[in-house]
């Protein structure tokens, strides 16, 4: 990466447009081509730690430079450039903003194993689910039975979340056996998110 | 009038783009000058157009405070509000909303709202049409005669997709080139962003005539960057009209006649009554409301204090505070979080509404920019920015409502999540699930609900041409592109054997692009139509003169022409007379032609004569 702007040679800090010359670089498109990744659009280093105002930061900055509003005169193809440019910087923040997508996006980045291939919990783990599972079911929304289990299962998401940025901290190997532990972690993490979304969700409704 | 900028260099006009409020109940014209955005005015009084269309008797429209004057004389042909059929199928209104109107609606043979006026069906893009080019005309005078081709046009930040493609729709029809769809309270943000040189997290509290809006907005660094979004594209000013006109109709239930509640002059009559008590407890403790129309046996004359007025419209008021809490959640804050509350909207003139926002949010509200004209401020703020004005501000909305696909057990699936930046592009992958199978069906959904038939239906769409293959093979990636005006574009391509496959999409609530088209055309031949008539018209006064002028000058004709001249020239005045009858431009052309080159004798004749009176006596070098 870090090919410099097509137009003036300066360095560029985002693959999409020089922060010198204000020019819409070509981004590579369709199957096969490599794309740059989340980080490289945000011009963060690659890792599971990060620091969310540096990456508002980034955005903001960024927007400045794709946001289709600056391209309003530009003709067709330089709007469609911006749209497509502002909407890829878009998808790059929210990935890299969501611990969950940032995680899962690591594992698969360094070709460790998908979601389904380690998609088996163990037997304690699931028992444990259908027990917040019959809580959520039998009490009543702001009732102090869920206010519990909302607070036990955020404990339980940090605990797992520290594991897993611990695990990628600093970043493995390609293919390094941590990275299948960290796996399992993020599918148990699903289940908690589910169950974290239904608790609060219940206490927000009406 | 100093508005029309020359080109120097190729003395061209330079293009004038405006900022468009398209409002409920007002729409109003501003423009960027002098390094900040004013409102248009005639006359020192901004060029602001009631948003009320009326249909004369031959089928010609009117429309603002001409229109709306006519609203009590002829209220079944006088159509406001119109804004809130944008988008919609009847089935989406409220049918206590169309007991209120005085005005037919139905639904075409799609289920699409449509106003009849007469014998003929308007839908509403093509009543908002008109008022746009009312808004345009308005400005162009403010501005001297410049001609307007681009707007940048707000709608409230909670329209769906359909809502903001029917908007785009009717600038279309309008001959507007749309630059921008801007969110009305990210407009309202922008003027008042720029007015006070404030930064910080700011909400913005927008209730107009018939919608609601909240925002949450940061602005930093001249970024004002939407973090949330909520409202209720039915909720607002009309809404408190309806309260009122419900309570005219208790009083009167026993004295008028049952009928008199579906006519439209009581219908009318009863909202422009429930209109004028709402002002007036805006600034007084108690109003009257007061209604007569003795053939209908109603004469309702009934005090209301703002206490009672207050309890009535609770419910309403809760509506759009409980929207505040939810976009507060969204965007991740607290009431304390927030620096400034922004009031926007003439409804938010209601005392209670003002108290309830300041309860909610703990703070007074900002109320130094008049809320009738900071949405306008605001797009021709963003007018100056898409036309490479300003750098320095940037705008990052967010679309309001989430995105998504029914799947086979009918559930929705969200692709985009409510509250993402736009632009914003998700492609998600799709397979065949039976052997051979060449097509996919797909249904695009806006909405929150869990179930596809609890969300809005955007439309359907079918791809077709997949290479026949064993289920699950084919690798279908849709995409979904939100475009920075938060209107949805979805495309399909089959993938696994690069062969291309088509896509046809029907809006359920949109007008297709035959549709627009047949519109389009129908203005335009409406257009050519007026022109002609206006010629017409023109042609026979231009008659008229000729042959009052030809009439009283025959004698001097018989006199001095000869006989072949004199029989042509009375020919000539028969055909004139008679084509002053007809309805046929051509008709009329034609006679006007043959009178005028007939009378040129005559002219020659009388001419000679004025120089002969005019010479006479004089010596020749005097002349």
């Amino acid at each position: 990466m870090a090919s410099p702007c097509s137009e003036c040679r300066a360095k560029l800090e985002t693959p999409l447009a020089c922060g010198d010359c204000g020019v819409l670089m070509e981004v590579p498109n369709g199957p096969g081509a490599a794309q740059p990744t989340p980080f490289e659009l945000l011009a963060l280093e690659t890792a599971m730690a990060i620091d969310p105002e540096m990456a508002k930061k980034r955005l903001r900055r960024y927007t400045r430079l794709v946001h289709p509003d600056f391209y309003a005169m530009a003709g067709d193809e330089q709007r469609a450039r911006a749209e497509a440019h502002n909407a890829r910087l878009n998808a790059a923040y929210d990935l890299v903003i969501d611990d969950m997508a940032r995680a899962d996006w690591l594992v698969l980045h360094l070709g460790g194993p998908t979601e389904k291939e380690l998609g088996a919990m163990p037997q304690s783990f699931l028992m444990e689910v259908m027990e917040w599972n019959e809580i959520l079911e039998e009490n009543a929304p702001g009732s102090q039975c869920l206010a519990n289990l909302t607070e036990e299962l955020r404990q339980h998401r940090d605990g797992l979340m520290g594991s897993v940025t611990a695990a990628l901290t600093p970043l493995p190997e390609a293919g390094a056996p941590v990275l299948q532990d960290v796996r399992k972690l993020l599918n148990a993490l699903r289940y908690v998110d589910r169950a974290l979304a239904r608790a609060t969700g219940a206490a927000a409704a009406h | 009038m100093g508005y029309i900028e020359l080109d120097v260099l190729d003395n061209q006009p330079k293009r004038v783009v405006i900022g468009i409020d398209l409002g409920t109940t007002n729409s109003l014209p501003a423009i960027w000058k002098d390094g900040r955005p004013e409102v248009l005015r005639i006359e020192g009084e901004p060029a602001l157009v009631p948003s009320v269309v009326h249909v004369r008797n031959d089928g010609t429209a009117i429309v603002g405070r001409t229109a709306r004057a006519q609203a009590l004389d002829d209220p079944e042909h006088t159509i406001h509000s119109v804004k809130r059929f944008m988008g919609q199928s009847l089935s989406d209104v409220d049918p206590a909303v169309l007991d209120r109107l005085p005005y037919s609606v139905t639904e075409t043979d799609r289920g699409l709202v449509q106003i009849n006026v007469h014998d003929k069906s308007f839908s509403p893009q093509e009543l908002s049409a008109l008022i746009l080019r009312e808004v345009a005309a308005q400005a162009s005078v403010a501005m001297g005669g410049a001609e307007i081709m681009s707007a940048v046009i707000t709608v409230p930040a909670y329209f769906d997709d359909a809502q903001r493609q029917a908007t785009r729709d009717a600038a279309r029809l309008a001959g507007i080139e749309v630059l921008r769809i801007v969110n009305e309270p990210t407009a309202a943000s922008l003027a008042y962003g720029l007015d006070q040189r404030k930064e910080g997290n700011v909400a913005v509290f927008d209730l107009g005539g018939g919608t609601f809006d909240v925002s949450i907005l940061s602005i930093e660094d001249g970024i004002f960057q939407v973090l949330s979004t909520n409202g209720d594209t039915h909720l607002g000013g009309d809404d408190v009209d309806a309260v009122l006109m419900d309570m005219i109709r208790q009083e009167a239930e026993g004295s008028a006649k049952p009928s008199t509640f579906d006519d439209p002059s009581y219908r009318q009559g009863a909202r422009l009554a429930s209109e004028k008590a709402k002002i007036a407890l805006s600034s007084k403790p108690e109003a009257e409301l007061v209604l007569s129309l003795p053939e209908f046996g109603v004469n309702v004359r009934k005090r209301i204090t703002r206490e009672e007025f207050d309890a009535a419209i609770t419910p309403l008021v809760d509506r759009s505070i409980k929207s505040c809490a939810q976009a507060l959640e969204d965007a991740g804050l607290e009431t304390k979080d927030i620096d400034e509350v922004v009031l926007v909207g003439g409804s938010t003139r209601i005392p209670l509404v003002r108290a309830q926002v300041e309860q909610f949010f703990g703070r007074t509200p900002h109320t130094e920019l008049n809320p009738d004209e900071v949405v306008a401020l605001g797009a021709a703020a963003q007018a100056e920015i898409l036309m490479g004005g300003s750098r320095d501000i940037l705008l990052m909305d967010v679309t309001p409502l989430s995105l998504g696909l029914e799947t086979v057990g009918g559930a929705a699936e969200k692709l985009v999540q409510r509250n993402s930046r736009i632009p914003c592009s998700i492609t998600e992958g799709f397979t065949t699930y039976v052997d051979g199978q060449t097509a996919i069906e797909f249904h695009v959904l806006q909405g929150e609900r869990e179930m596809a038939a609890d969300c809005r239906s955007l439309g359907r769409f079918k791809l077709t041409g997949i290479p026949p293959m064993p289920a699950g093979l084919a690798k279908v990636g849709v995409k979904f592109h939100l475009d920075a005006d938060g209107i949805l574009t979805v495309t399909a391509k089959e993938e696994s054997s690069g062969q291309t496959a088509s896509i046809e999409v029907k809006p359920s609530h949109g007008l297709t692009e035959e549709e627009v088209d047949v519109m389009l055309q129908q203005s335009f031949d409406n257009a050519k139509r007026d022109f002609e008539e206006r010629r017409r018209v023109d042609l026979i006064a231009e008659i008229g003169t000729m042959l009052r002028h030809t009439e009283a000058n025959l004698d001097v004709a018989r006199e001095h022409l000869d006989r072949e001249s004199v029989e042509d020239l009375e020919e000539a005045i028969a055909a004139a007379k008679a084509a002053g009858k007809s309805i046929e431009l051509d008709e009329v052309q034609a006679a006007r032609d043959v009178l005028d080159r007939a009378t040129i004798p005559l002219a020659a004749v009388l001419m000679d004569g004025v120089v002969k009176q005019a010479v006479a006596g004089k010596k020749l070098g005097d002349v």
